[in-house]
């Protein structure tokens, strides 16, 4: 089955990072461990990725990447006493699955 | 045949990147990049990374006009009630966060307005609920008098340090605020209430034309609903496409402004990208926000053409120091020429 989807990782350093122009003709998606998602098979998504210095990462590679960062995040929330996980406003964080 | 020299009077100028700002329709060669410019306008809005704030947080409070001109204060620095609130402001100039002088009192979940060089900052948790408020100078911090009612997540609204509006919020242990105070430069004074109690709401405007939006009522009561203010009296008008809290918002009065980001209350506290714009009769959906998939307790400025969107927390509970630019649709944008 033909990907959707291609991850790359890369710092967002601010400004330029993903101008008004890109931002137009690609849905770009972030994610925990600076992993990025972008259309596959996409010259503006392949020119991005070179833009930022992106290094482009498999499926399953991006996913292991991910999972790390939420699983860390997890542990620091299962730490928390009692009344910090009460607040409405600290919720544990959720699995994440990346898309094909 | 015309020519690009008989219509415009000149010839296709070289520039070493761009001109300073171009007109519309003008066209220039690029020498840095090779290629031809030219200065064309955006047919829907968009968003683009800015530079990112100096110290990561969420739920502060943001005062501006535009995506080049703001200020971000107060917040915390970790997931979890019982980290420890920011004093911390920072001024935004379109490429890059400064700090400048701290707040009086460190608190978060605080209400903002105005501009970069004359805003607000009132209420919040530092903990306890508060009811303090700072006014910004364009260099310092000045404490002065205080709300009648503490209370923090609030819906704010003011044009600069003079003038100002505070509606609901929330006043621990359970009391979702209706009330309205409004600021006059020296004193708050209750003016008409809002008709639903919430806290977590969007708000945007100025003490004559302001609007909210959204937020909670505490258990699972989570709201849609918008209320428009004219300076006496608050009428609610058309929704908001789901229940939204704690979101970012932008925007000059209430004919036009912007909401982004936040919880979207109507599955299961999810975090969202999505977002609205307000043209004084409706909300229409607009391009998403784009890293990383999900904002919780961001804070906003500008207008509903300009804005920022800034802090808050990611999908994996982390702290965002990310900021992003709103260039609404018909604004100008400087495109390349495409030959493939």
């Amino acid at each position: 089955m033909a990907k959707t989807y291609q991850y790359c990782v890369a710092e967002n350093w601010g400004k330029g990072f993903i101008d008004h122009v890109e931002s137009q003709k690609i849905t770009f998606v972030g994610y925990p461990g600076n992993v990025w998602q972008v259309p596959a098979y996409n010259k503006h998504g392949n020119l991005w990725i070179a833009k930022v210095a992106g290094t482009v990462k498999t499926k399953t590679e991006a996913q292991t990447i991910v999972n790390a960062e939420v699983q860390a995040a997890q542990a620091t929330w299962d730490a928390q006493t009692d009344e910090e996980k009460a607040d409405p406003m600290n919720t544990r964080p959720a699995d994440i699955t990346l898309e094909e | 045949m015309a020519t690009y020299l008989g219509t415009h009077g000149s010839k296709i100028q070289n520039y070493t990147t761009n001109p300073d700002n171009p007109n519309q329709g003008e066209v220039w060669y690029n020498e840095t990049a090779n290629t031809i410019r030219f200065e064309g306008a955006t047919t829907a809005g968009s968003w683009s990374t800015g530079g990112n704030l100096g110290t990561a947080r969420r739920q502060m409070a943001g005062a501006g006009t535009s995506s080049s001109a703001a200020l971000g204060f107060g917040g915390y620095l970790a997931p979890g009630a019982s980290s420890a609130p920011s004093a911390l402001c920072e001024s935004y100039n379109g490429t890059s966060w400064t700090e400048v002088g701290d707040l009086n009192t460190a608190r978060r979940g605080l209400m903002g307005s105005g501009t970069q060089t004359s805003a607000l900052a009132y209420g919040g948790n530092a903990p306890p609920t508060s009811a303090k408020t700072n006014s910004w100078n364009g260099s310092s911090w000045t404490e002065v008098n205080d709300l009648s009612t503490a209370r923090q997540q609030g819906g704010s609204a003011g044009v600069d340090n003079t003038s100002a509006l505070a509606s609901g919020g929330f006043t621990p242990p359970s009391t979702y605020q209706t009330v309205v105070e409004q600021w006059n430069g020296t004193n708050w004074a209750e003016t008409t209430d809002i008709s639903l109690g919430r806290y977590g709401q969007q708000g945007f405007g100025i003490v004559t034309s302001a609007l909210i939006c959204g937020g909670q009522g505490g258990g699972t009561n989570y709201y849609k609903n918008t209320e428009l203010y004219n300076g006496s009296n608050w009428t609610e008008v058309n929704d908001i496409s789901f229940e939204r809290s704690f979101g970012g918002s932008a925007g000059s009065d209430n004919t036009s402004g912007l909401i982004f980001g936040g919880y979207d209350d109507s599955p299961t506290d999810l975090r969202t990208v999505k977002v609205e714009l307000w043209n004084g009769t409706n909300w229409t959906e607009q391009a998403d926000l784009s890293p990383p998939s999900g904002f919780l307790g961001m804070a906003g400025a500008g207008t509903a053409t300009s804005a920022i969107a800034f802090g808050g927390e990611g999908p994996s509970n982390e702290m965002r120091s990310a900021t992003e630019e709103w260039l609404g649709a018909g604004s100008p944008l400087t495109k390349t020429v495409s030959t493939d």
